[in-house]
Order: structure tokens, then sequence, then C-alpha cells
């Protein structure tokens, strides 16, 4: 039986029990990427109902979230052309190299040390400040919990690219991390560690 | 990932110290690492960075990178959508008809089950139908015309009435109900207010939109302001989520946020009523239409 020949309130029915669940996730992938709670409760919103108008298409139940999160991001790069979510971009340069420094062994920064003194509005922020693309493909993988196969499935890339996109985003949000640690009042452990030659977990020797 | 065949080990030509040939290792290798870290590679590959991994601290300190960070992004906290905002989706749901949505059939009825029970009926409906025939037709001209649910950003021209309607809504209104002659000289198409009960004209003003001309009249519809934009018939009829459903002798309705717009077919123009208002409920202003 396809799913237009339900009665409208089984389809309702199990609308409900397919989408509503993943509300809170959906809603925190948006606010992360608009200005206000309304905006991104809109953009839910709008992504409820082009998924109800288009439910019949929702032919596995078990890939409801990645469907979902597939219809929010195209309702949301439709709100990005609007917003200066990402006009602050920093210069990438800049960060791979504060990236490099940390894993070449040039700094005395512990980066655990600092990564564990972030909070959640300095991390939200970190992600705005690198490529989208990057940003998304970690988001996926680490807040909202995606596999890798869903996470090209959502953003219609090959596992390949998304595997590069995560490697590469961390990195960036790392050299984010380093880059504005003082900025953000994370202060730094170098004055601290002038001998201590450890930079990502604090207790590996160097080469 | 299973025809990954890479050797991340030492080459039999490297020389120590040749930093090119490990740089551009280390550059393979960095695209892996990510998921080397989440447990994502085949276990052959898996194995071999295993390997190089007992060398190369460097490496070591990228995949303690990846840890860190997937478990520092991991402790965001969660959001929690309001039984609001969950009902106010509901609803949305609730108001917005599947495009391929057929009614089931209405169950049999008793008398259709036999022959002589149905010819009793048909003999009924037979003697009603004179009767009945008349009413239909009557009521039918007076019967609401049903909506067509279209979305919102794939028709430009509502796209462009929304952005605007949230902007006048964020200021002052730009004009006052006596400009209404001055709009109706501005605009190549009749501008003739809706009457209704609670409701009564604020401000009229003219704009561009989609560079053609429009004319906006404000109502305060009880304790709610309402948005009424006519434009040309060129306009309104451009795109054929709107002329397809217009047709078919429907209204069409679109929703975006918290914002209900509804649109219809006037003398020489094409009426969008918008407002925090559900789209249903704006169809009992078209009915003022009628009236002016």
């Amino acid at each position: 039986m396809t799913q237009s020949a339900l009665p409208l309130e089984e389809q309702h029915a199990r609308f409900q029990t397919l989408v509503l669940p993943h509300l809170d996730r959906l809603l925190r992938f948006a606010q992360r990427r608009t200005a206000s709670t309304g905006d991104a409760e809109d953009a839910v919103q709008d992504t409820c109902v082009k998924a109800w108008l288009s439910f019949e298409d929702l032919r596995d139940a078990d890939k409801a979230r990645p469907w979902l999160y597939r219809i929010l991001r195209s309702v949301l790069s439709d709100v990005s052309e609007k917003s200066d979510r990402r006009r602050q971009l920093v210069d990438i340069t800049r960060l791979e190299q504060a990236h490099e420094e940390l894993i070449g062994g040039d700094t005395d920064v512990v980066f655990s040390e600092v990564a564990a003194r972030l909070d959640s509005e300095m991390l939200a922020r970190a992600l705005t400040l690198i490529p989208e693309d990057f940003a998304t493909a970690v988001e996926l993988h680490d807040i909202d919990g995606f596999k890798y196969h869903e996470i090209a499935e959502i953003a219609g890339i090959p596992i390949g690219t998304v595997m590069s996109r995560i490697s590469r985003g961390r990195r960036l949000l790392a050299g984010t991390i380093i880059a504005n640690r003082r900025a953000w009042g994370l202060g730094t452990s170098d004055a601290q560690k002038p001998s201590a030659r450890t930079r990502i977990g604090g207790d590996r020797s160097a080469q | 990932m299973s025809d990954l065949h890479l050797n991340f080990g030492v080459q039999p030509n490297e020389r120590p110290g040749d930093d090119d040939a490990r740089e551009a290792r280390h550059q393979v290798l960095a695209t892996l690492l990510g998921a080397y870290a989440d447990g994502e590679l085949p276990p052959e590959t898996a194995s071999q960075i295993d390997a190089h991994l007992l060398g190369c601290a460097r490496c070591r300190r990228e995949v303690d990178l990846h840890a860190v960070m997937r478990e520092c992004l991991s402790r965001e906290p969660q959001v929690l959508a309001s039984s609001a905002f969950r009902d106010r989706i509901m609803q949305e749901i609730a108001d917005t008809r599947l495009p391929s949505f057929t009614p089931a059939s209405e169950p049999r009825a008793w008398w259709q089950t036999t022959r002589v029970r149905a010819g009793a009926a048909l003999t009924v409906m037979a003697l009603a139908t004179t009767v009945a025939v008349n009413q239909w037709q009557s009521a039918a001209a007076h019967a609401p015309p049903t909506s067509s649910r279209v979305d919102a950003a794939g028709v430009p021209l509502f796209a462009t009435i929304l952005d605007d309607y949230r902007r006048v809504m964020a200021g002052d209104l730009p004009g006052r109900a006596r400009d209404l002659d001055a709009v109706r000289a501005a605009v190549p198409f009749p501008v003739q207010p809706l009457h209704g009960a609670g409701l009564s004209l604020l401000a009229a003003w003219s704009t561009d939109l989609r560079g053609e001309p429009a004319a906006v009249l404000a109502y305060r519809w009880h304790d709610r302001l309402v948005l009424e934009y006519l434009v040309a018939e060129p306009l309104f009829f451009r795109h054929p989520g709107i002329r397809g459903p217009i047709a078919a002798g429907q209204l069409v309705s679109a929703v975006r946020g918290a914002q209900g717009l509804l649109a219809w077919a006037a003398p020489q123009s094409g009426a969008i009523l918008v407002g925090e208002v559900a789209p249903n409920e704006l169809s009992a202003l078209r009915v003022g239409d009628a009236a002016r």
C-alpha cells in the first residue's frame, strides 16, 4: 500500500511518529545557522511542511533523520543567502598555520587544556569561522551523531569527501581555537609550562 | 574504502631527511586520520595507519587532536523544542493538504448492499433530484473555493512579498488611509479596499515588487494587522504555482514561519493577503472581496 493510499489520519500519525522525535536536533542544527531562535524555528517549520508535502518520498523509515536534515539544509541554504553568518571567515591559511604549529610541535600550548575551557558559545563561534562545508560535516558527525555514509547522503557528496571535510574541518577548528585563545580568554599555558613540548593531549612525548 | 591500498611506512628509496616525501605521505594521511579516529576506516587501512603511528609522533598528535575536538563538540548541550512549537508544527501540517492525497472512499452505506434497497434509494434520490440540484447549484455558487498550498520559497512573487511584509512590520507603516487616491493613481489596475466584519483600512501605499508597481493596503482585522498586496496581472500570473490553482478555481496559500499568505485573482490584478494568520483564517477576508 502506498503512503498516499493511507487515510489522512494515519499519514498524520506516521508523520508525527517519524518526524517529531527529531525536532530538538533539527532545531539545534538550525540555531547554529540562523540569527535567532525565531529564525531557527521558522526554518524547522518550513522543513516540516516540505517534509509533509513530500512525505511519499520517504520510503525507509530508518532514514527519516538524514532525510529531514537534507531538507533542512536546503531550507537553510535559502536563508543563508540573506544572512551574514559567514561574512567574518578567518583567513584559512592562518588557521592552517596555527594547526601546523600545534601538530608539528612548534608550540607549547596544551590543546586539550584549552579545549576543556571552551564553552558552548565559543564552540559555536569557532564553527562560524570556518567554511560552511567543513563545519557542517564536522557538526553532523560530532554533534548530531551521524555516520559518514549518512553525512554523504545528507550532503550529496562521496564518502571520501566526507572524510576529507571532517579531517580538515577539525584541523581548522583547532587552528581557530588556538588562534583566538587569548581573545576568548582561554589563556595560554606557554608561560606556565615552558618546558612542556606536549601539544594535544598533554601526555605524549615528542618524537 | 576497501580499495584503499596505501603504504604509510618509510619507502625503500626514501632517505632519512627526505622531507618532501614524508610531507607528501602526511598530506595523504591527513585526510584519513579523522576517519581513523572515528573508526570509519576498513580494518586493513586502519592497520596500516596503526603501523605508521608507531613511528610518527606528528600523526599521533593529529589523531589525538581529532579525538579532543570530537569529544569537545559532543558536549554541546541539547536544545528542546517547546511544546508550543511542536503544536504549531502539527497545526501547520494539519492545515497543509497533501497534493497527492485523495480521500479514501466512503464506507458503503447499508442501502448499497442489496438491489432492492438500492432501487428504493434510487427512487428516493430521483424524487429528490429536482430540489437537490437547485439547492446544490445555489450552494456551489456561494461555497468558498478551496486553497492550494504552495511552497512560498518556490514562488518568487510570494517570497518577495513575505520579505516586504517582514520589512514593513519591523517599522512604522509607510502610508495613511487617506493616501488611497494617490495609490490608485500610481498603479495601472483598480484598487478597492476589502470590507468585512472587524476589518478597517489603516494605511495605503504604493511600492515596487519584482520591478512592477504594486499597491499595499494595511488593515486592522480585530486586533491583528493584515497587509493586502495588489499586483498587476502579468506579475501575478507569471508563475505556474499561482496560475495553475487559479485556473482550477482555487485560492493559493503559502506559509513561511508564522506568516500565512492567501492569494486570488482580482479585477485586472492579483490580490495577496499576508498576516500572522493561518491561510484558512485569511480566507474569511477573501469573502470581503465580493463586496468590493
